[in-house]
């Protein structure tokens, strides 16, 4: 939760990226409770609804759950939901954009395999 | 309904009129920006709807109670009402001794206090620590920064539940401007109070309101969700034809044209999103560059 916010994008997509950030890097964990919505408001001098926003992408999504009265804990199987979503997203947004310039390149299936090779 | 409504509020100063018919309503538990440029009517409006000034014609209420059968009261020579709102205005001093720039700061604090019924000496303190602020000082000594900082703890102290802070930054260095973004929040979030924050530096602000609203030439052009206004004004350019194409039929702010090329500042529907073409590029805009396409002079 040490990261910082830019103007690149939404304020509360960036508060639900940092949160699933920290899922993965373990530095919060599954069962854990994670900052209430007016301590992250407070951590990033947003307005809590804002934060509150963030959270909530991630409860309906499954990556945290409420306990009444109590707070937001990280739900079981977080991580692994986050892994998930994130391959999809990257299918989505990078692997096909690369084909596609690929193809505009005039290289083969081939040239591209042997170049993801070579970056590896 | 908890909330603070003005009414069709007019303010005439001799024949100008500076406020043309404001309608505004503020929720309990919001903060809301207030952004105007100089002489947009900011603080005539604070000033009425915190009952410190008559308006000319209007009429601002207020609620406290979620009961529907409570009707609302009128701010206006009503202390009942009065007490529920704080606006600590821009504190002027003039140089030397007289007035308020003779008294100490303390003394000045001590004077705030009997205005307010739920006044809290220990957050004054506290804050007086956190801004490392002497109150043994006389306010006429004081650096415009500082002044701020006393208009800051006497409306955050002041725990009125609608509370106006009148360019509260001015004069602040960044990082007192940080320590009071910061306080301001903490306050708000164990409280249910209201705050209206009137700014001129906006892009540093701009998280903090749940709401903003643009005042222009008296008058409010505007009121949303910021979050929500962000993702939905975009700036569109490219080929002139493409660009009016995408205006169409759609609410655009400002158009600047160079030669075959076309640049317009569009709003588009909750939820819809504008891809980059060939022939366009659309671009996210931040609350700055909104403020200036809505409110700047037309090119």
């Amino acid at each position: 939760m040490n990261e910082i916010l830019s103007k690149e994008k939404s304020i509360y997509i960036q508060i639900s990226e940092m949160i699933e950030n920290d899922i993965l890097r373990d530095i919060l964990l599954e069962e854990e409770k994670v900052p209430s919505t007016n301590d992250l408001a407070k951590i990033y001098t947003i307005n809590p609804a804002t934060a509150a926003k963030g959270v909530n992408i991630l409860v309906d999504s499954g990556v945290l759950y409420k306990k009444r009265g109590i707070g937001m804990f990280v739900s079981a199987g977080a991580k692994k939901l986050i892994m998930k979503r994130r391959k999809a997203e990257f299918y989505e947004n990078y692997v096909r954009a690369i084909v596609e310039e690929a193809k505009n390149l005039g290289m083969t299936k081939e040239d591209l395999i042997k170049m993801i090779d070579e970056a590896n | 309904m908890k909330t603070l409504n003005c009414t069709g509020i007019v303010k005439k100063f001799g024949n100008n009129e500076v406020l043309h018919g404001v309608d505004l309503t503020l929720e309990k538990g919001k903060i809301y920006g207030l952004i105007g440029r100089n002489g947009a009517g900011k603080t005539t409006l604070l000033s009425i709807a915190s009952g410190q000034n008559p308006a000319t014609k209007g009429e601002v209420t207020v609620s406290n109670s979620d009961d529907i059968a409570v009707q609302p009261m009128k701010v206006w020579d009503n202390q009942d009402a009065l007490d529920l709102i704080c606006f600590s205005r821009e504190i002027n001093v003039t140089a030397g001794n007289q007035g308020i720039g003779g008294l100490k700061v303390k003394d000045y604090l001590r004077a705030a206090r009997t205005y307010f019924p739920n006044y809290d000496k220990e957050l004054e303190d506290r804050l007086v620590k956190e801004f490392e602020l002497d109150v043994k000082k006389r306010m006429s000594k004081l650096s415009k920064g500082m002044l701020s900082m006393v208009t800051i703890i006497v409306a955050l102290a002041s725990r009125a539940p609608y509370t106006f802070f009148d360019e509260p930054v001015a004069g602040l260095d960044v990082v007192a401007r940080e320590t009071f973004y910061k306080i301001a929040l903490e306050e708000f979030a164990e409280s249910e109070r209201t705050f209206v924050i009137s700014t001129h530096i906006i892009e540093e602000a701009a998280d903090i309101f749940e709401e903003v609203i643009f005042l222009d030439k008296g008058q409010v052009i505007l009121k949303e969700n910021t979050q929500e206004l962000v993702e939905r004004v975009v700036h569109v350019s490219g080929k002139e034809e493409e660009v009016d194409a995408i205006c169409e039929g759609r609410k655009v702010y400002h158009v600047e044209k160079i030669g075959r090329s076309k640049a317009a500042t569009v709003m588009l529907e909750p939820g819809e999103e504008l891809k980059n073409t060939a022939d366009i590029t659309v671009q996210p805009m931040n609350l700055q560059q909104i403020f200036v396409a809505m409110c700047g002079k037309e090119a």
